[in-house]
C-alpha cells in the first residue's frame, strides 16, 4: 500500500479535477474519490440538454470508466461519508468503515434546497440535480405540455431553455432567493425578465406561491398571489445548499459552506474544500465569496489539488461572466458585491 | 423468449445462516417461474469457521454449467466475500451489511473493494432482522428481502419458499423469519432505489412452470424409491449423506428400511447380501468409503451378486477435501479391487441423468449380475436444478434379473458359462437350483476350482458378460456436429454441462469445434468413441483430477496424444477455462 493517502470527497466537477490534477502532481500516491450518490461521474451543466432531448444520456459522462482505474484512481461510490475528524486524519463511512488519510479535498457540491415556505410542496416539485433526476424530467416532460418553474439560478435559465426547446409553454416565477450568494436588484430583475418574455416565457415577477395541488385531472393546480395556473408539473430551481451537514460536528468553520482561505485550506493542515461548498475568503474585500458553475468548480477543484500537493496556488475571483450562458445574458455586478 | 441470465452469489462465514439463504433464493426463483442451477461451497467443519458460498445461476431457460462470473454478490461477511470480488462482472452488484457491529478498518469492508463501475448497495441486515425478530439470526432473510425488492422478485415467491422451509419448525420461528424478510424488503424499496436503474429485474421475465427444484442426491434416492429399494445400508460421508437423510424419511413409508451400519465395509456387505436375498438394495459412499468397500465390490464380480454403489466424488486422496468437488475416483471405479473384476460404471452428468442412471443401475446390477458403480461428484450431488422428473413407471421396479427354465432344475449350474456371459441366476432356496456361493474361484456349480482351464474360461465369462452390457448402455453423445472438427471436446459427469457451454461459445466465435459426452465409463463404447476420434483433428478431454483419468482410459483409441485439461482447485470447471484451452489449440 502506497503511504500517503488522499481522499476526495465528492464527484462532481470539482472533485474529479481535483482527482485528475492531484493524480499528475502526487504520481505514487493512493488516491480516493468518496461519492455519496450511485451514479458515474457526469457534467451536471449539461443536464438540461439531455432533458432538452440534444444530446444523449452517454453524453453525460464525460470520461469512459476505465479512466480512474488507468489512474489509479479508487472511486467509492454510492457510500456516504458520515463525519470527518480533521485532527487524526480519518474520516467515517455510512457503513461503519474507517478510512484514514494524509490530504483531504471537500468537494461535496450543494444539493437543491426547498426553503422553509415551499416545503408543503415539495412532493409536487422536480428538481434537478443528478442524472436520475433528469430522466424523471425527461418522463415527466413527454406526459405535460406546460411548466411551472420557480428559481432565478442559472440552471433554472437552462432547463427553461430546454423546455421552450420541447415546445412546451413556460411560465416562470422569479424568487429572489433562488441565488444565493447573489441578491436579485430592480434592474436586473427587469432585464431578467425582458429576456425571458422575448423567448415567449410567460414571467410572473415576484409573486408568492400560496399553494400547490394536484388537480383531478393530474394536472397541478398553482395559486399565485391572486392568480390561478395550471400547469403539468412545476420545476423548483431554489438555489443549492453545500451539503455540509456531515461536517457538524468534525470542527471546521463554516457558514452556509465551509469557510476556507484564498489557498482553499480549511485551516487543517492538508484539508482543502473546494467547488459549491467552499466559501473562499478574498484578502481584498475581507470577506468569502461563492463560486458558482461549471467552469468555476473545475479550476477551484484544480487549485485545491495543486495545494494539496505542495503548491501555493490563490484561487481568484474569475474575470467571466459567469451568468453568460447560452444567450441568457444577465450582466451582473456580483464578483463586486463580495 | 427471455434472456434472463444472472449468476448470484451469497458468501458469509460458516454460522451466517448462507446455505439457507442460497436454498430459499433458489426455492423462491424457481417459484417464480425461472431456471436454476446452483451450487454450494462449505467447510468440511460443521460450524465455527471457514467460508461458505452459495452460487445460483437463475435463467429464463435451461442452463448447462455454472457461469464463470457473478452479477450479484449478496455478502454476509465482508472478509469472507472479498476473495468473491475478483470474479464479480464489473458491473455487478454488491448487497452489504452496511451496520456492522463494530467500526471497520477500510480493507475489513468490502466497499472498500468494490469496482469503479460496479454497484454498491448496503442495507442494515442484522437491525433489520433484530428490529423484526428480536434476534441477530434472522440478518440472512433481511438480506433476501432486500435483494427482492431491489430485483423486482415478487414477496410472495420468497413467503412460500420461507413457509416450506420453517413451516415444520414452529409458528413462532415462521414468523420471525417471514417479518425479517419483510424487513429486508420494504427496506429496499424504500431505500435502495437509487442506482438500480440498470440492474436486470427477476420479474415477469419467465412464466409458471411444473417443473421443481431438485438436487442430484434427492434425484439419486427418489430414483431409488421408483426402483423400488427394499433397502438402504450406508454409512455417513460427505457429500452422499442427504441421499440416506432422505430416504430415511421416506423408504419406511413404503415398507423398506434403511440401516446406518458400522462402517462402509458392512454397508456393501448387506446390500450384496439384500440382492443376493432378491431384494434390491443401495448404499452410497464417496471416494474413502469406496475404497473400503474395494474387496466386497471384487467379490460381487466373482460370486455374480448385484448390487449399486454411489461414489459421490470429492477432493482426494484419503480424507481429502471432504466438501469440494473432483472427478478424481474413475480409476478406482474402473479397475479399483484385487484382480482382473471387471464392473459397470455410468457417470450422469446433470440432475436428470442422476434419477435415470440410478434407475438404469438397479436393472443392469440385476441383468448382468454385478457390482454397478455409479459416479457422481459432489458438484452434482449438491447442487440443485429445477426439472421435472419423468413420471414413475410400473415397469421401473421391474425385476431384470435372468431366472433359469425350469429344464435346469436339478441339474442347476448356476455359473454356467454361456455366449452372452450371463448364467441365469435363482435365487437362494428355489427348490432343485441349489448352488453355492463363494468369492474363490470356483467351477460352473460355484465348486471352489484352481485350475488353470477354468480360471481362464470364467475370467473369460465375466468379462464377455461385462462387455456385452453395452447394448444397454447409453451410447456416447455428440453435440453441435461438424464434419471435420478441429477440435472434439470429450467430457464426462457435470463437467460435460461446462463443456458444451463452452464449445457453444466456441462455435459462435466460428471454431469448428464439436463435443462428446460419455456416461458409460465401463464398459465404454470404444468404437464410437474411436469414430468420433479419428474424425477430430486434435482431442481435449477437460477433467477435475490431476491424471487425466478419462484420458488415460480412452486416450489409446486417438492416434496422436490426446490434449488433457485438468483441475483440482475443489471447484467446478469454468467455462471460460475450457473455452480458452479451445482458443489455445485451435486459434
Amino acid at each position: 500500500m502506497k503511504e500517503e493517502h488522499f481522499i476526495i470527497i465528492g464527484m462532481g466537477p470539482s472533485g474529479t479535477q481535483a482527482a485528475f490534477t492531484l493524480r499528475k502532481q502526487a504520481p505514487d500516491a493512493r488516491i480516493t474519490v468518496m461519492s455519496k450518490d450511485a451514479e458515474r461521474a457526469f457534467t451536471p451543466h449539461m443536464l438540461p440538454d439531455y432533458i432538452a432531448g440534444k444530446i444523449s444520456e452517454e453524453d453525460l459522462y464525460p470520461y469512459d470508466p476505465s479512466t480512474w482505474d488507468e489512474l489509479d484512481i479508487h472511486v467509492r461510490r454510492g457510500q456516504r461519508v458520515t463525519d470527518v475528524n480533521p485532527a487524526n486524519g480519518y474520516l467515517l463511512l455510512d457503513h461503519r468503515e474507517v478510512l484514514r488519510f494524509a490530504g483531504l479535498i471537500l468537494a461535496v457540491g450543494g444539493r437543491p434546497q426547498i426553503p422553509e415556505p415551499f416545503l408543503p410542496y415539495q412532493n409536487l416539485m422536480f428538481t434537478l440535480k443528478t442524472v436520475q433526476d433528469a430522466k424523471r424530467w425527461t418522463r415527466k416532460l413527454r406526459e405535460v405540455d406546460s411548466v411551472l418553474v420557480i428559481g432565478g439560478d442559472l440552471t433554472s435559465l437552462a432547463v427553461t431553455k430546454a423546455i421552450l426547446h420541447l415546445e412546451k409553454r413556460v411560465f416562470f416565477l422569479i424568487n429572489k432567493d433562488a441565488f444565493w450568494p447573489l441578491r436579485y436588484d430592480k434592474e436586473l430583475m427587469e432585464e431578467f425578465s425582458n429576456r425571458l418574455s422575448e423567448r415567449g416565457v410567460e414571467v410572473i415577477p415576484s409573486g408568492r406561491l400560496k399553494s400547490l395541488f394536484r388537480e383531478v385531472n393530474g394536472k397541478i393546480g398553482c395559486q399565485i398571489d391572486n392568480r390561478s395556473l395550471q400547469v403539468g408539473m412545476v420545476g423548483a430551481f431554489l438555489g443549492l445548499a453545500p451539503d455540509i451537514r456531515f461536517l457538524t460536528r468534525s470542527g471546521f468553520s463554516m457558514d452556509r459552506g465551509i469557510l476556507v482561505d484564498e489557498y482553499l485550506n480549511t485551516g487543517f493542515e492538508g484539508i482543502y474544500a473546494t467547488g459549491d461548498c467552499a466559501q473562499v475568503y478574498h484578502p481584498e474585500l475581507r470577506d468569502y465569496w461563492v463560486s458558482i458553475g461549471y467552469e468555476n468548480a473545475v479550476t477551484l477543484g484544480r487549485i485545491a489539488a495543486f495545494n494539496l500537493a505542495g503548491c501555493r496556488v490563490q484561487a481568484k475571483v474569475s474575470g467571466e461572466s459567469i451568468f453568460k450562458v447560452r444567450e441568457v445574458n444577465v450582466n451582473t455586478s456580483w464578483w463586486a458585491e463580495f | 423468449m427471455s434472456i434472463t441470465d444472472i449468476t448470484v452469489e451469497i458468501c458469509g462465514m460458516s454460522g451466517d445462516g448462507t446455505i439457507a439463504a442460497g436454498g430459499l433464493l433458489n426455492d423462491a426463483l424457481a417459484e417464480a417461474g425461472f431456471s436454476i442451477l446452483a451450487f454450494d461451497s462449505y467447510p468440511a467443519e460443521i460450524r465455527g469457521f471457514g467460508r461458505c458460498i452459495t452460487r445460483s445461476r437463475i435463467t429464463g431457460t435451461e442452463a448447462l454449467a455454472l457461469s464463470d462470473r457473478t452479477d450479484v454478490l449478496i455478502s454476509l461477511d465482508d472478509k469472507q466475500s472479498l476473495s468473491r470480488i475478483p470474479i464479480l462482472r464489473e458491473n455487478g452488484a454488491v448487497l452489504f451489511d452496511n451496520h456492522p457491529p463494530a467500526f471497520v478498518p477500510e480493507g475489513e469492508s468490502i466497499a472498500a473493494h468494490v469496482g469503479t463501475e460496479m454497484h454498491l448497495f448496503g442495507a442494515p441486515f442484522g437491525d433489520l432482522a433484530s428490529g423484526a425478530s428480536g434476534s441477530l439470526r434472522g440478518r440472512n432473510l433481511a438480506a433476501l428481502g432486500a435483494f427482492a425488492s431491489l430485483f423486482g422478485v415478487p414477496a410472495e415467491s420468497f413467503h412460500q419458499a420461507i413457509q416450506r422451509k420453517f413451516e415444520s419448525k414452529g409458528e413462532a420461528i415462521l414468523d420471525a423469519n417471514l417479518k425479517c424478510f419483510d424487513a429486508g424488503f420494504e427496506y429496499g424499496l424504500k431505500d435502495l432505489d437509487d442506482g438500480s436503474d440498470g440492474l436486470p429485474k427477476l420479474v415477469g421475465q419467465a412464466g409458471p412452470t411444473e417443473a421443481s427444484l431438485l438436487s442430484g442426491n434427492v434425484a439419486i434416492a427418489r430414483a431409488a424409491l421408483d426402483a423400488g429399494i427394499s433397502l438402504y445400508f450406508g454409512y455417513p460421508i460427505t457429500p452422499a449423506t442427504p441421499i440416506m437423510e432422505y430416504l430415511a424419511k421416506e423408504l419406511p413409508k413404503t415398507g423398506g428400511k434403511v440401516v446406518q451400519m458400522e462402517d462402509e465395509i458392512a454397508s456393501i456387505g448387506a446390500v450384496l447380501g439384500s440382492f443376493y436375498a432378491g431384494k434390491r438394495a443401495m448404499t452410497a459412499t464417496s471416494g474413502p468409503g469406496l475404497a473400503l468397500m474395494t474387496e466386497l465390490i471384487t467379490h460381487g464380480v466373482m460370486a455374480e451378486i448385484p448390487a449399486v454403489i454411489l461414489d459421490a466424488q470429492r477432493g482426494g486422496p484419503a480424507t481429502g477435501l471432504p466438501t469440494k468437488t473432483e472427478q478424481s475416483d474413475l480409476h478406482a471405479a474402473v479397475y479399483g479391487g484385487p484382480g482382473d473384476s471387471p464392473r459397470i460404471v455410468l457417470a450422469p452428468s446433470n440432475v436428470l441423468e442422476c434419477y435415470q442412471f440410478t434407475l438404469k443401475s438397479f436393472q443392469l446390477a440385476e441383468k448382468y449380475q454385478t457390482p454397478v458403480i455409479l459416479l457422481t461428484s459432489f458438484y452434482l450431488d449438491n447442487r440443485v436444478e429445477t426439472l421435472r422428473l419423468p413420471s414413475r413407471n410400473e415397469r421401473d421396479t421391474e425385476d431384470w434379473n435372468v431366472y433359469p427354465d425350469e429344464g435346469s432344475k436339478g441339474n442347476y449350474r448356476r455359473f454356467k458359462i454361456t455366449e452372452s456371459g450371463i448364467s441365469p441366476r435363482a435365487l437362494p432356496g428355489a427348490e432343485g437350483f441349489v448352488f453355492t456361493t463363494t468369492g474363490l474361484e470356483h467351477s460352473e456349480k460355484g465348486i471352489p476350482d484352481y485350475g488353470a482351464d477354468n480360471h481362464m474360461q470364467m475370467s473369460d465369462k465375466r468379462h464377455r458378460k461385462i462387455a456385452g452390457a453395452l447394448r444397454d448402455l447409453a451410447p456416447p453423445q455428440e453435440f453441435l456436429k461438424s464434419e471435420k472438427p478441429a477440435l472434439g471436446v470429450i467430457s464426462w459427469g457435470p463437467t460435460f454441462g461446462t463443456t458444451l457451454e463452452a464449445v457453444e461459445k466456441a462455435r459462435e466465435q466460428g471454431f469448428n469445434v464439436t463435443a462428446l459426452k460419455i456416461t458409460s465409463l465401463f464398459p465404454y463404447h470404444a468404437e464410437a468413441i474411436g469414430r468420433f476420434m479419428q474424425r477430430c483433428k486434435d482431442i481435449l478431454i477437460p477433467e477435475l483430477n490431476f491424471q487425466g483419468q478419462l484420458a488415460d482410459l480412452i486416450g489409446h483409441l486417438h492416434r496422436k496424444e490426446v490434449i488433457r485439461l485438468n483441475q483440482v482447485t475443489g471447484s467446478p470447471m469454468g467455462v471460460g477455462t475450457i473455452l480458452d484451452k479451445i482458443r489455445s489449440i485451435i486459434g
